[in-house]
């Protein structure tokens, strides 16, 4: 992906310009993320790589977010059939991105795209290959192998794009999976408190806000495919994917003359973006429990921020002039 | 947006919005009964609520009432900080309005009525600033408003749509009041105005005069500061 999300003119560029209110702390996590992308791009290169074999970033750095506290998620994406044998490998990746995986241990093996893209739904698409084939989609920039990262990409789409879909129509298939993730996350988020209060805050404050944005950044042009007969669906499902999620987000706010609302919304965002990036918010988020978050000022900031971009979000969904009548028709059932 | 006279004649843009709510300011035999106040607005909407202490009486009162933890329906809560009947000392009464700063979305407050911004700083992004209407002296428009938002750089804008038209019934100068500090808007209060500028329920003609600003204001709350009018 060629995602730096810091093109002149970008959309998120855009609706500062229509909206009156800037975006430092996104803009500057562009920039962040674009010149870490060149120095990891730069130094994983020269790690030898089997043919088929791609390294892909992910979080935060698919969404061009990167702040001082953001971990290296990445991917050893393997096109075609999973084997034991994949260089380079985990290990090999990890000498050059050392600041850690989260703590899910999802990207722990390589990632074979025939598993991504083969088993949707059913009892083989467990709850780590929903999320790995929702975030290599949603929020996923190239490392090393641009092309097959595209590829994986293309392929992918078109398993969304099947012959289910029909001209100037929602795809349901595809927003049933975007759906279900976002559901995915929050139940499981309610799952991860019953296992312990650790980093709780934090948690749920990237509910409210980042995992928010990768959901809107996946059903908006979800449902913009509406716009298109079938056969154009991929190049502008691929096209949108290709810009950062608030991008996405940003054009939506644009395109059904909704910038003011856009501007308070990713305003919010930005908002949060700029404290997380503050060490004692962050760590403050990450101590909060739900036992103490209402005398948390961090927590409070969080969770302000997140009803303020909810309620820009929900406004752009049922306020505006033709999404209304694609979310009442599509979102619920 | 545009919308034809026939169709505006029938579209509502105030029933169409969600996020609506009931300011208590105009429950006026309710007045002291904050229960009783609460579930006249939640007849209203259960979104959202504006509870009003616009005399300064009323403070402790409504202090007492949020700390003895009610349940409350709304998603959206604020309240409206005296205006009136003022005799404490300025960072006593902000004080006692930071008693309820976690409790709250917004505290909002008339801009003539502040004597000095410093102790208001504490109040952060609780503090809402709304626009005066034609009576008074400051507090009005851009020019007058800015001065307060340099000072208070947190501070958040509640537009009061009706107090706009009472500066300039062409509604352009609430246009230059949304276009100035659309960024910082936290919500609206709505209503029409009697010839003496008190809050009467919306009147059609209001409402589609207001429309095109009302539609740049989809995401925030709007408070309704008199009863809806019947359908």
């Amino acid at each position: 992906m060629s995602q730096s999300g810091k093109a002149a003119g970008s959309s998120l560029e855009q609706l500062a310009a229509a909206s009156g209110r800037d975006f430092p702390n996104l803009l500057r996590a562009r920039d962040a993320t674009r010149e870490g992308l060149e120095a990891r791009r730069a130094a994983l290169g020269q790690l030898p790589h089997q043919d088929d074999v791609a390294v892909v970033l992910m979080g935060s750095w698919g969404r061009a977010e990167v702040t001082a506290g953001s971990d290296d998620d990445f991917m050893v994406l393997v096109r075609g059939t999973d084997r034991d044998d994949v260089h380079p490998s985990i290990a090999e990746v990890e000498t050059i991105l050392d600041q850690g995986h989260g703590d899910q241990g999802m990207f722990g093996e390589p990632v074979a795209s025939d598993e991504l893209i083969g088993r949707i739904g059913l009892d083989g698409d467990t709850n780590t290959n929903l999320s790995l084939r929702m975030l290599f989609l949603l929020e996923s920039v190239y490392a090393t192998r641009e092309d097959l990262h595209e590829a994986v990409t293309a392929e992918l789409v078109d398993r969304y794009l099947d012959e289910s879909v029909k001209d100037l129509r929602v795809p349901r298939f595809l927003l049933n999976d975007v759906v279900r993730y976002w559901r995915t996350m929050c139940v499981d988020f309610a799952g991860k408190e019953r296992q312990g209060p650790e980093k709780w805050g934090i948690r749920n404050a990237k509910l409210r806000t980042a995992r928010k944005v990768l959901f809107a950044g996946g059903l908006l042009p979800v449902l913009e495919c509406s716009h298109f007969p079938r056969d154009e669906m991929p190049a502008f499902l691929l096209g949108q994917l290709r810009m950062p999620p608030t991008d996405r987000i940003a054009q939506a706010f644009l395109t059904h003359d909704a910038s003011d609302a856009g501007g308070r919304a990713l305003g919010a965002y930005d908002d949060f973006l700029g404290r997380l990036d503050d060490k004692d918010f962050r760590e403050e988020l990450e101590s909060v429990t739900r036992d103490t978050s209402k005398e948390s000022p961090a927590f409070r900031d969080a969770a302000r921020s997140g009803k303020d971009l909810e309620r820009g979000l929900l406004a752009l969904l049922f306020e505006t002039e033709s999404l209304p009548k694609l979310a009442r028709d599509y979102i619920v059932f | 947006m545009a919308v034809s006279a026939s169709s505006a004649s029938r579209f509502s843009i105030l029933r169409s919005h969600h996020p609506v709510g009931a300011s208590t300011g105009y429950m006026y035999d309710l007045r002291g009964d904050w229960p009783a106040q609460v579930d006249q607005a939640w007849q209203v909407s259960p979104f959202a609520i504006e509870l009003s202490a616009l005399a300064e009486e009323e403070l402790d009162s409504l202090v007492g009432y949020l700390a003895s933890g009610p349940r409350l329906p709304f998603r959206y809560l604020s309240i409206h900080g005296p205006s009136k009947g003022r005799s404490l000392p300025e960072p006593a009464l902000v004080a006692r309005l930071g008693e309820l700063s976690a409790l709250v979305a917004g505290i909002v407050m008339h801009p003539d009525t502040i004597e000095d911004t410093a102790p208001y700083r504490a109040l952060g992004r609780t503090l809402v600033l709304e626009n005066m209407d034609a009576r008074k002296e400051d507090g009005r428009t851009v020019d007058e408003l800015a001065p307060w938002f340099a000072e208070l750089p947190e501070a958040g804008f509640c537009f009061d749509v009706a107090h706009a038209w009472s500066i300039d019934e062409t509604m352009s100068a609430g246009a230059d009041l949304l276009d100035s500090f659309r960024p910082r808007l936290r919500h609206l209060h709505v209503s029409s105005l009697s010839p003496e500028l008190h809050h009467l329920p919306l009147t059609e003609e209001h409402e589609n005069l207001f429309m095109p600003l009302l539609a740049r204001c989809r995401d925030v709350p709007w408070i309704l500061e008199a009863p809806p009018r019947n359908p």
